[in-house]
């Protein structure tokens, strides 16, 4: 047997010093060793802590979390283990949530800003209401209430305050999932998202979304993944995507098409299923239902070269999905943010009537209903269609008073709807936030605002995990008040309180007080998790356990149709500069700041990107033979120019991405939020074209194409991983990779032999030294 | 009833690699359990950052054949530490319950131990640690937070041991499996990171340590580590392809 | 062939002691200047102890950097005192006497310098009194003796204990000599350094014994504070190129090639300085240079044997290493510049007695050997720490900041500071090792031949 010098040190190591010198002295290594009498401080553990479950909708699709209190300060973050939709687990912006609240850029009082071209200056509460009072009794009729996607109690009560007022209600979310509920409407006749039984699947096919960095909810599906992979018969996942997502790192089989062609891609699967008759004729009656229109433009090599697939790749994809059932299928994210992303998403979803996951394990799981009356199951941003004439009307003139909050809309707009001169022409805008934003810069009202951890609410995860759930949220930490050398931070309010105290009080008086009528209703149902004989003690029950669910109430669905229209890929030509060297933009939610709303914590800006190892700045993912092609090396600042406009971003090469393709986070650029985040990278949002999904109007944020040019100049990325693109520099090491049922042991030897063998590049040496 | 003594426990920490997602959920929750300092812009590009836990993510092949393998990495607690002997001043020892102990208070700074360590999981504090007033609100009361000049890195979050342990003892009961959760094993969603005692043969992590995937970083250095990995699996990888089992 | 003319003793004294009874014009001007930059270091070094390591270059993985290299440079320069000292007298090579004070001032003040760079970059330097005093007895906690860095103090002040000893036995003649020239506190302080030294034979004998006997002890410290040094690395098995046997005898053989160099360089420093042609001699040059060109040729087999170990034991991060070392900006230009420093322009040269003999050639190139032997060092400690274990996720690069160079500038302006300061108040060459030497050289009539007086002068 040849050794290397690796393997002669581990035998050395672990017999020579081990055994020999020590055995012979008959002394066991670990006699010389002192255990030091001394202790480290951690060893004495002081106080007394409470542990609080709640939920953080603003940052989460619903998780459940227990927060660590001590003496009124909370401490830490984490999964709440009797929560049905994360089980204990957490994601890695949890904690990051926690700084908002510590935040020492909360804003501490109301600003009043008294004329357009003012500056803001602190006034009292009492001052507050007046000048908010003002504007609502001019709105009538002439009033929008900008929120994010609230789910739970807090997003009724901004809707239904809207509605007091005769006003709209819009929430907004710049990274639009308004094109998956569609698709899911139309195919399953839902209006929630299903859930994907991913932990009983034997295939899991998914397409655009990053379900296991920052689609969806992660935590759920990162729960369900542990589980698919542990599953005795290993879980098999293919995942179609440009760049490689976590989701793609984590896949057994990457495919990363042109971006925009997933539905081409998901309809070339499905004809290989059924050319090569590997599902039942009633599965394949069923599909041709669903999709109408037939397959007869999506033979395999027509789709394969229109994703840039190799047909062997979309074969096997297929072969398996249909192969090893329970299989599901699912999209979103980028897969729907195209101008045919309503067909793509619908196209995606159909493949699941392929393969009979409809409502079965290890298939698509509907939701069942909200389990309040009032309170909708499922929230979404307004298309972006109706914002561009929402936008339209502002900039006319024709709204008197614009109340935002939650979401930076400034920052979250692309350039095409010019929304800060539209901002301008609203008498009043008011703007609810814990942390300095961009939006701000154009309130005349700014109203500091309690966090998650301060107030009272609920939470109805979306998708839930397939029956009804519903969170609660509690003040876990009193409400800090004024600044003082204590670090107490801000003089703040809740946003739902605010709100009702300016309203009639038709629909409650108080977050706490709506909160707890509520949970009473629900005492009435004699349902689910917790069960009390008063409401009261119900009510304590539901709050200590973070939630109440009930296991028996499922969800059901209903096969739709897939629109017809819109077969053809068609990717966003309007979008092209019109030049043959342009990329296709992949604008990508960062991991640790999502769309943003996260940048001021500087947990969130310095945890690493998993793929990039970057943080606190901007970059810009090429493939790197692409890169070395173009000149472009790590560092070189890169000039991003799409129609609507130019960002600066640093270059990553590197190999995981399509070539053609450039993937650029979301969620820095922002000019204000605090001393962690102002002037930070850019936002790639801004630059994103006025194209939209033909079937929702929503904004096809992926389907913008740039010119890519050097700046010139070059800076270091701040990144975790070293000086070098880190690839092993032997098989193995310092992640060993098995086969199915191969024990580290033979992977190390195969390993070893290939060392050699690459090393020496004597085959046959390796081969007789036995 | 009895409770264990001290030093009947091992702690021990298995990750299964194939189901880490590189989600970094795990160096987040070690950076606020530990008071961890804020590793800033400038920390970053010079390679000072601070982070018990880290996924490394390392590239395999090229496009479309481009893998990315993460692997999280944090002190493998070594039986036969080659941090320890090179300590001039026993600021780091091996204790009684297979946990490699740092004692930043004897701590003198040489950073000798961190040549020592093979997993480069020592980090040295260039700076003193800062907080704006107000984010020292979410500071952890149990852990200390290190001065400059100093070595840190992962105590298994000893302090959580200690409070488990001290609970059960005073209710005069066993700790039970599962009782004890690092930071980073409790947020990890699909759980790759899995902490509990190898003294119990039926502990979770004494039966994931059986698995046929089980192999130690860097063995030919002789560290025995109480962190155990379970390979990634590669499901298209053909298995027993000639050369390698012939071989050997 | 006998290059010196005779000299008589006044012409002697006067030459020798110029330093300590007229002061050259130079000097002031020189300690002026030399005295401001190690006054810019100490602040330097305040700056550093004050505000942290964060202003050096340093980070994560390569956590030693300059102030280590420096260490380890000056050990070696140290090394040359009792080289040259102790294995000359030993062996009675009757070339030594000019040379060796200036040697063993060397290896004093090289140490203090370089026992200030472990304390220096240690991360708190004022907590090091628990590295070397047993200062917890009543809980038990010792300093780990099984640490390297404990080691490392004890062998050097081992060797600092014994090397002043040394350098005072030997100065106790020459003390006398200056108490007997000079008046007011001068002489007093003379007086008390000299203890009484009357040049009585018996004083004479128990001054040669000690300095014999000295010697004796010397030389296993000698190869054991280089090795101990070079156990600092060996012992990190996690270094790539740090974790090699051959370290002690390699790190003995460099010092010494650095370590006599340096006294190369300072000789020719002495004789330009002090006009010391007729006591600093060619033949000087001559003689140490020879040994060198077999100790530098040592040397370059370890430094052969440990890149061929690289690629015989066929190990990735190893080679990454060496590939690093050898091949990769800008590691390439420092490996190229080590290699024609430390030995392929000097050697060659001194393979020729006309360059041996050349004080100029003799002077430049020793220099050059120190920046070779410098960068060795440098090249041993810094690529390995930044291309760690096969982690290729965590390789770093290092570039030492302006507080790591001011720091290191200092250290040599410190050491030539010193020596100048010291100069000031005792003879650089022994004048009675000098008369001594005289005595034996001088030619005796015997019959009507004149001959020298001994046969044992080297040359
Ligand atoms: N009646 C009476 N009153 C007195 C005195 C007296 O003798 N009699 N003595 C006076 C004197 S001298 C003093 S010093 C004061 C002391 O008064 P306090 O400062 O109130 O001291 P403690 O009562 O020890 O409470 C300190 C709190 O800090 C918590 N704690 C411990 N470690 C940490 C940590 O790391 N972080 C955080 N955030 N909290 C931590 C502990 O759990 C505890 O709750 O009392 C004064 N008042
Ligand atoms: S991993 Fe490193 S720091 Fe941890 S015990 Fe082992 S050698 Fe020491
Ligand atoms: S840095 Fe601290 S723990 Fe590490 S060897 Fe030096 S004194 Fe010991
Ligand atoms: S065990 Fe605790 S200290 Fe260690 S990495 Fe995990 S969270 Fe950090
Ligand atoms: S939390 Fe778990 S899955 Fe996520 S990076 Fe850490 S070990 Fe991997």
């Amino acid at each position: 047997m040849k050794l290397n010098r690796r393997e002669f040190l581990a035998l050395t190591g672990k017999t020579a010093a081990g055994a020999v010198i020590f055995a012979a002295c008959g002394l066991p290594e670990r006699e010389l060793i002192v255990q030091s009498p001394v202790d480290l401080p951690e060893d004495l553990v002081r106080g007394e802590d409470a542990w609080y479950a709640t939920s953080m909708g603003d940052f989460t699709n619903g998780d459940g979390v227990l927060v660590r209190v001590m003496q009124g300060r909370a401490k830490k973050i984490e999964g709440n283990p009797d929560h049905p939709v994360n089980r204990g687990k957490a994601t890695a912006r949890y904690d990051s949530a926690l700084q908002l609240l510590y935040s020492p850029d909360r804003i501490r009082e109301p600003m009043l800003r008294y004329s357009k071209a003012g500056n803001l200056v602190g006034i009292t509460w009492e001052q507050a209401d007046t000048r908010f009072r003002e504007a609502l009794a001019n709105a009538d009729g002439a009033l929008t209430v900008v929120t994010n996607p609230i789910r739970g109690h807090l997003g009724s009560v901004a809707s239904k305050f809207a509605e007091q007022f005769n006003g709209k209600y819009m929430p907004f979310d710049p990274v639009e999932q308004g094109v998956l509920h569609g698709a899911v409407k139309s195919v399953f006749g839902q209006d929630q998202l299903p859930t994907f039984d991913i932990s009983n699947a034997q295939t899991v096919l998914s397409f655009g979304a990053d379900w296991l960095g920052t689609w969806g909810s992660p935590a759920q599906f990162g729960v369900k993944f542990g589980e698919f992979r542990e599953q005795s018969d290993r879980g098999y996942l293919i995942h179609a995507e440009p760049r490689m997502s976590l989701t793609a790192a984590a896949a057994d089989l990457w495919l990363a098409p042109i971006p925009g062609t997933e539905g081409d891609l998901a309809l070339g699967i499905a004809s290989v299923i059924i050319d090569e008759g590997l599902v039942s004729p009633q599965n394949v009656a069923a599909f041709d239902v669903a999709v109408s229109g037939g397959l007869n433009n999506y033979g395999v090599t027509d789709v394969a070269s229109r994703t840039g697939i190799s047909v062997d790749r979309i074969e096997m994809a297929a072969r398996r999905f249909a192969d090893h059932t329970p299989a599901v299928a699912f999209g979103g994210g980028s897969a729907g943010a195209h101008t045919n992303g309503s067909f793509n998403l619908g196209a995606i979803y159909a493949l699941n009537v392929l393969v009979g996951a409809i409502d079965s394990a290890g298939g698509v799981v509907p939701n069942p209903g909200s389990a309040f009356g009032d309170v909708s199951a499922s929230a979404t941003g307004e298309p972006f269609e109706a914002w561009e004439s929402e936008i339209a009307n502002w900039r006319a003139g024709n709204v008197e008073t614009v109340i935002i909050r939650g979401t930076d809309i400034v920052h979250g707009m692309p350039n095409s709807v010019a929304i800060r001169e539209a901002l301008d022409q609203v008498p009043n805008v008011i703007v609810f936030g814990a942390v300095h934003d961009d939006t701000m810069d154009f309130a005349d009202l700014v109203l500091p605002e309690l966090t998650f951890l301060e107030t009272w609410g609920t939470d109805i995860p979306e998708p839930g995990p397939g029956y009804q759930v519903v969170g609660t949220q509690q003040p876990v930490v009193a409400p800090t008040i004024k600044r003082d050398e204590s670090g107490l931070i801000s003089n703040a309010r809740g946003f739902g309180d605010t709100l009702l105290a300016m309203s009639d009080g038709s629909y409650g008086s108080s977050m706490e007080r709506i909160v707890s009528d509520a949970l009473s209703d629900l005492h009435d149902t004699g349902r689910g998790s917790v069960s009390a004989s008063t409401a009261k003690l119900f009510t304590n029950g539901v709050m200590q356990r973070g939630g109440w669910w009930d296991t028996s109430e499922k969800g059901s669905s209903s096969v739709g149709k897939v629109m017809a229209a819109k077969k053809n890929a068609e990717y966003s030509e309007t979008g092209s500069l019109g030049t043959g060297d342009d990329f296709y933009l992949a604008p990508f939610l960062s991991n640790s700041l999502l769309d943003g709303r996260l940048a001021a914590s500087p947990w969130a800006q310095q945890t690493p990107d998993p793929v990039s190892s970057a943080s606190w700045s901007t970059w810009a993912e090429i493939n790197s033979i692409e890169a070395k092609d173009l000149g472009i090396r790590e560092g070189d600042v890169l000039l991003i120019r799409s129609n609507s406009g130019e960002i600066e971003v640093l270059a990553y090469p590197h190999p995981g991405v399509r070539p053609g393709v450039i993937g650029i986070p979301i969620g820095q650029g922002h000019k204000n939020g605090g001393r962690y985040a102002e002037e930070r990278g850019s936002n790639v949002l801004s630059i994103l074209v006025d194209e939209k999904d033909s079937e929702t109007g929503a904004l096809a944020w992926a389907a913008t194409r740039v010119r890519v040019q050097r700046a010139g100049r070059r800076v270091k990325v701040p990144k975790f991983e070293g000086n070098v693109e880190a690839r092993p520099i032997e098989p193995g090491v310092p992640v060993l990779v098995v086969g199915i049922g191969e024990t580290s042991e033979e992977a190390e030897k195969a390993n070893h032999y290939e060392y050699q063998k690459r090393f020496l590049g004597k085959e046959k040496e390796a081969d007789s030294n036995e | 009833m009895t409770t264990a003594a001290f030093g009947t426990h091992n702690w021990g920490m298995v990750v299964d690699v194939d189901k880490c997602i590189g989600c970094n959920a795990c160096v987040v929750a070690c950076q606020a359990e530990n008071n961890i300092p804020i590793n800033t812009q400038d920390r970053v590009e010079r390679a000072r950052s601070i982070a018990w836990i880290r996924v490394e993510r390392y590239w395999i092949g090229d496009f479309p054949d481009a893998k990315a393998q993460f692997i999280p990495i944090m002190c493998q607690h070594c039986e036969n530490a080659p941090c320890e002997p090179v300590c001039p001043v026993y600021a780091t020892y091996h204790d009684a319950e297979g946990m490699n102990i740092q004692v930043y208070n004897r701590c003198v700074g040489t950073r000798y131990c961190a040549n020592g360590c093979p997993y480069i999981v020592r980090f040295f504090n260039y700076w003193e640690p800062v907080w704006p007033e107000s984010l020292r609100n979410h500071l952890n009361p149990d852990v200390t937070v290190r001065s400059r000049g100093i070595m840190e890195k992962c105590s298994f979050c000893v302090h959580r041991i200690r409070r488990v342990a001290r609970g059960a003892r005073s209710a005069g009961v066993e700790i039970a499996d599962g009782a004890i959760q690092t930071a980073c094993s409790s947020a990890c969603p699909t759980s790759a990171l899995n902490f509990g005692n190898f003294n119990d043969p039926n502990s979770k992590v004494s039966k994931m340590r059986d698995d046929k995937r089980h192999y130690t970083l860097l063995d030919q250095f002789g560290t025995d580590p109480n962190v155990i990995y379970l390979a990634k699996i590669d499901a298209n990888k053909k298995v027993g392809a000639g050369e390698a089992s012939s071989h050997g | 062939m006998q290059q010196r003319r005779e000299l008589d003793q006044v012409y002697t004294n006067r030459k020798l002691l110029n330093g300590q009874l007229d002061t050259p014009k130079w000097w002031a001007p020189t300690v002026s200047i030399l005295g401001v930059i190690v006054l810019l270091g100490l602040i330097v070094i305040a700056i550093m102890i004050n505000k942290g390591l964060g202003v050096t270059g340093l980070s994560r993985p390569v956590y030693w950097g300059l102030f280590i290299t420096t260490f380890v440079f000056w050990v070696g320069i140290s090394h040359a005192g009792i080289m040259i000292s102790a294995i000359l007298r030993l062996t009675q090579a009757e070339w030594r006497r000019p040379v060796t004070r200036a040697a063993e001032l060397l290896t004093v003040f090289s140490l203090l310098t370089a026992l200030v760079f472990p304390l220096i970059h240690a991360g708190r330097p004022w907590r090091i009194a628990y590295w070397i005093m047993p200062y917890d007895v009543a809980r038990g906690i010792y300093p780990n003796i099984r640490s390297p860095l404990i080691m490392d103090p004890v062998a050097i002040s081992t060797y600092l204990i014994g090397s002043s000893l040394f350098l005072y036995i030997a100065l106790l003649p020459d003390l006398g000599n200056l108490r007997d020239r000079t008046a007011g506190w001068k002489n007093a302080m003379y007086t008390v350094l000299a203890l009484g030294w009357r040049g009585n034979p018996r004083q004479w004998k128990m001054q040669t014994v000690g300095g014999i006997l000295l010697s004796a002890l010397m030389l296993p410290i000698f190869v054991s504070v280089h090795s101990i040094v070079s156990w600092d690395f060996a012992i990190a098995a996690a270094v790539e190129g740090w974790h090699s046997t051959i370290f002690a005898p390699y790190f003995v053989i460099g010092a010494v090639h650095s370590g006599v160099s340096a006294v190369v360089t300072m000789m020719a420093l002495m004789r330009w300085l002090w006009k010391w042609d007729d006591f600093i001699r060619p033949e000087h040059f001559d003689a140490l240079a020879r040994p060198l060109i077999v100790v530098a040729t040592g040397w370059l087999g370890f430094t052969f044997l440990e890149l061929t170990f690289a690629l015989y034991g066929q190990d990735a991060p190893e080679i990454a290493l060496r590939e690093m070392q050898m091949f990769e900006w800008p590691w390439n230009l420092l490996f190229i510049i080590f290699f024609l420093t430390a030995y392929a322009i000097p050697v060659p040269m001194w393979l020729f007695k006309r360059v041996r003999t050349n004080i100029a050639l003799m002077f430049w190139t020793s220099i050059l050997v120190n920046i070779g032997m410098w960068l060795e060092r440098f090249l041993i400690i810094v690529p390995g720490l930044a291309r760690r274990t096969p982690f290729v996720y965590t390789w770093e690069a290092y570039r030492p900041s302006a507080v790591e160079w001011t720091i290191f500038i200092w250290s040599f302006a410190w050491v030539t500071f010193l020596m100048l300061l010291f100069s000031k108040f005792f003879p650089l060459v022994p004048l009675f090792e000098q008369k001594e030497s005289q005595v034996f050289t001088d030619d005796v009539m015997i019959g009507r031949a004149k001959v020298p007086a001994i046969v044992r002068e080297a040359d």
